[in-house]
């Protein structure tokens, strides 16, 4: 019976984390359809929020600004981190470790001193803010999770098949295009999604290196937040919040992240 | 192996590999170099003509209480953020990967690192709709419990901590859930067949096997919370002045930005120290 | 050291019966091999055993012991596990002083006891070094050490030799028997392998869907199978078709059974045998040299025969194959039909 006892407690518990985690924007949620800009209670249903979210043109342009960047950023980061990918897993040369290991200052160190070095290096060397220095930023830091993505797909790509169409007098191109690219296209749709979240949810970065009154979503929530509660962010948030997660639902399937298969 | 790369081979690994590597250089090599360079000027080039090299920004560190006190609270909130997502995920990746099977481990794992990567502000957003006095926390209490709470946690440090470990502990819970799930099952079962308890097992052998995965989960919440500002500005108010937020108004505020830089760098220091002091565990993972 | 009882055990998972009915009685000291094909049960009735599962129905006795209800962690049993389940975060005494550390027994007496178990296994100076460091027979001693050094009552062996190659596995099943005489442990022995069940056992269970089939001695299994999927699983067996009963000595009536012959207990010869043999007409197909040994692959009435012989006892064979095949009739199997 205490095993029982012990594995409900367990699960109990596991229920009370997924409440925790989810509560809040559940609540969030909620409230864009609530009637009272304070977040008065009782609810009152209304779609007013989000009529004002449509009307606001600066949450718009943010939004697409958002939008184009995370685009420009999912090709970008997943063209050249697939390409570093298949060159560190085909050949051995000196070095090889040291690049494998510098892809993890970008994940590991804070985004708030990645972010401020950026900030002062684009604009020593006259790029200095807006669009062009939060893309370049984005890509950065997407860069590695595609790398980590492709890479740990790539691991169970078995070599010989590449040698056997070699054998068969197939060009180097022919093979990367008809043998590798399809065995691990799951892992490169799975980094591009990464990609794709990584800049659109970037908040920090941008936070530095977007222009004001010329930034992204997040930035511009972020202003909204510190000037005071509005209640229309709450509807961009809820929709944004449901975005990125269906686009994160989607990389992990196709990743099989954490999952036995 | 290295000297065996043909000509043609060698221009096709330069060329696969330098946009990637190109990019982080200009992105984040170069930039963080630029920055511990300008970490010892007395001012920014571009404004102030008569620039010169100093120490005074490190200098400013030591000699103003001020800022070591607040990377000492930046440091304590890292722990207690970091305790609270191990206590609390923990036990929740012992169940996910040990007590719970096939497809509704699968269901729930994916459901508990799923807000982890939705959009972080927003999260931290939701919060304050939760906490603000008179809030839905305050009410469903209220409801719940036959006595009156009063209850404001909005603009404490209690709502901070809340919010980063609403933000990270998906990170513990993913790493000790990788590290737990594969160890396996025979060796609980041999350890009962020598007549193990539940505690006994968890003791001498899940946790010192799950270690690596656990502690890389700890590094991995503790250093982005040291260096947040976002959320302490949006759940502490005016408590809400950390490290990292000290070092965001030297660059949006006050435009020191030599400044800043020696106090990003002084965080640098402290990140890379802890990284290096956790490196032989995280490395034992891998054998 | 105990006699272990299970009566009328019946395990279910979800739908599926993984033990039907189960019965069987494994004798104090005895080796006792429970051989089957793969899903017929044979894991799941060791795993009852020791207490990773708990019966539907029926009743375990370990010793005076009813143990049906009690988890494994308090039925004093050894296991010794397929992969051999090292813990790999510690030194081989360290695996194998666990369970003497969790039955809290003294330190000095620990030391003693680890050192007496490295003895037993033969690798006392290996004492501190890491499961990843020892090869493949080395871990496998370890696991047996770890799983008899708390002296259990029964000793359980999940197919422990499966995973070593042949020539390592043949030496460790002779180091197995060894230590298995030398500790007197009551031990039931999973396999696949039905010539190491042969050689190991003084008792064999053979399982099939959740049931035991038939239960005795290596010889009398091997020899007295109850029917043809026991026999054939044991070895290989030639049955007889209908039409060749007529002349030949039975040791049973026809009705309900069938009858076959092992390939070895077979005789080829070009001439008439003598009287009293059993003897068949047949067809040489095929011999295959092997060495020592020799496989004739005989058509007799329309069905292939194997027969096994020393290769020097087999005879030039006639030019149109036509042989007799001749067996003693107390060497004829009786199966249900």
């Amino acid at each position: 019976m205490r095993r029982n006892f012990l594995g409900l407690l367990g699960k109990a518990w596991l229920a009370l984390i997924l409440v925790f985690l989810y509560a809040p924007i559940l609540v969030m949620a909620a409230m864009s359809f609530n009637a009272s800009p304070f977040y008065q209670l009782p609810f009152e249903f209304s779609g007013a929020w989000y009529q004002d979210m449509m009307a606001n043109e600066q949450i718009f342009t943010a939004a697409a600004r958002s939008v184009l960047i995370a685009a420009a950023t999912t090709v970008l980061a997943t063209a050249f981190g697939t390409s570093a990918s298949i060159a560190l897993f085909r050949y051995d040369f000196r070095g090889k470790r040291i690049l494998q290991v510098l892809l993890f200052p970008p994940i590991a160190i804070p985004w708030l001193i990645t972010g401020t070095a950026m900030l002062i290096f684009f604009f020593t060397i006259g790029i200095g803010r807006g669009t062009p220095a939060v893309l370049i930023g984005h890509v950065a830091l997407a860069l590695p999770y595609v790398i980590v993505t492709v890479s740990a797909r790539l691991s169970s790509f078995d070599i010989t098949l590449e040698e056997a169409a070699r054998s068969m007098g197939a060009s180097s191109w022919t093979v990367l295009r008809r043998v590798t690219l399809p065995w691990i296209a799951p892992g490169i749709v799975a980094g591009g999604l990464f990609a794709f979240a990584v800049s659109f949810d970037q908040f920090v970065v941008s936070y530095f290196l977007s222009k004001p009154g010329d930034t992204t979503l997040p930035v511009l929530i972020y202003t909204s937040i510190r000037k005071g509660f509005t209640p229309e962010i709450n509807a961009v948030s809820t929709i944004i919040i449901v975005l990125s997660m269906a686009v994160m639902f989607l990389a992990a399937r196709y990743s099989r992240f954490g999952g036995e298969r | 192996m290295a000297e065996a790369l043909l000509p043609t081979e060698r221009r096709r690994l330069v060329s696969l590999l330098s946009p990637a590597y190109l990019w982080l250089l200009v992105a984040v090599f170069l930039p963080l170099s630029a920055m511990l360079f300008f970490s010892f000027l007395t001012g920014l080039p571009q404004d102030d003509p008569d620039w010169g090299v100093t120490l005074a920004n490190y200098g400013k560190f030591f000699q103003n209480p001020t800022y070591p006190a607040l990377l000492w609270k930046s440091l304590k909130l890292g722990l207690w953020v970091t305790g609270f997502c191990i206590l609390i995920g923990y036990p929740c990746a012992l169940v996910l990967a040990k007590s719970i099977k096939g497809r509704a481990r699968e269901a729930l794992f994916l459901m508990v690192i799923l807000p982890f990567w939705s959009n972080s502000l927003v999260r931290i957003f939701s919060w304050a709709i939760v906490l603000r006095g008179n809030g839905v926390l305050e009410r469903t209490l209220n409801f719940l419990l036959p006595f009156d709470v009063r209850l404001n946690l909005m603009f404490t440090r209690e709502a901070v901590v809340i919010g980063l470990v609403h933000s990270y502990l998906p990170y513990v819970i993913l790493t000790s859930y990788l590290a737990l799930q594969a160890i396996d099952d025979d060796l609980i079962d041999a350890a009962r067949s020598m007549g193990a308890s539940k505690l006994t097992i968890l003791r001498r052998l899940l946790l010192p096997l799950s270690l690596p995965g656990l502690l890389a989960g700890a590094v991995l919440v503790f250093v982005p919370v040291v260096g947040s500002f976002m959320e302490p500005r949006i759940l502490g108010g005016r408590l809400g002045t950390y490290y990292g937020t000290v070092i965001e108004d030297q660059f949006v505020a006050v435009y020191n930005w030599p400044l800043g830089a020696a106090l990003s760098f002084i965080l640098l220091a402290v990140v890379l120290l802890i990284l290096a002091l956790t490196s032989p565990v995280l490395k034992r993972a891998r054998t | 050291m105990s006699r272990v009882e299970v009566s009328n055990v019946t395990m279910e998972f979800g739908q599926t019966t993984a033990l039907d009915d189960v019965s069987i009685a494994f004798e104090d000291g005895g080796f006792f091999a429970l051989l089957g094909p793969s899903g017929s049960g044979k894991t799941t009735l060791l795993r009852t055993i020791a207490g990773f599962y708990f019966p539907k129905s029926g009743t375990i006795r370990i010793g005076d012991r009813n143990v049906e209800s009690v988890p494994v962690e308090k039925r004093d049993i050894g296991m010794m596990f397929q992969n051999y389940a090292l813990f790999p975060n510690m030194s081989v005494a360290d695996n194998i002083g666990f369970g003497l550390r969790v039955r809290k027994v003294p330190a000095a007496e620990e030391k003693k006891r680890i050192s007496e178990a490295l003895d037993l296994v033969q690798l006392g100076a290996l004492a501190n070094r890491r499961p990843s460091q020892l090869s493949g027979g080395q871990r496998q001693r370890v696991a047996l050490a770890r799983a008899i050094v708390t002296n259990p009552k029964v000793l359980l062996l999940d197919e422990p030799l499966s995973a070593l190659d042949k020539t390592l596995r043949v030496d460790m099943q002779i180091e197995l028997k060894r230590i298995q005489r030398e500790v007197g442990i009551t031990t039931i022995f999973v396999t696949h392998d039905q010539e190491e069940a042969l050689t190991l056992s003084d008792r064999i269970g053979i399982l099939r869907n959740g049931r035991i089939v038939q239960a005795g001695p290596p010889r009398e299994v091997y020899d007295r199978p109850v029917d043809e999927f026991t026999a054939g699983f044991l070895g290989e067996a030639n049955w007889l078709s209908a039409s060749l009963l007529e002349d030949l000595t039975l040791p049973a009536q026809v009705d309900g059974h069938r009858f076959g012959t092992r390939p070895e207990a077979l005789r080829i010869s070009a001439d008439t045998p003598d009287a009293g043999q059993n003897a068949v007409r047949g067809q040489v197909r095929q011999r295959i040299f092997a060495g020592a040994m020799a496989t004739c692959l005989i058509d007799v009435g329309g069905s292939q025969w194997k027969l096994i012989a020393r290769d020097r006892d087999i005879p030039e064979l006639p030019g149109d194959g036509q042989v007799w095949v001749s067996w003693s009739p107390e060497d004829t199997l009786v199966v249900r039909a």
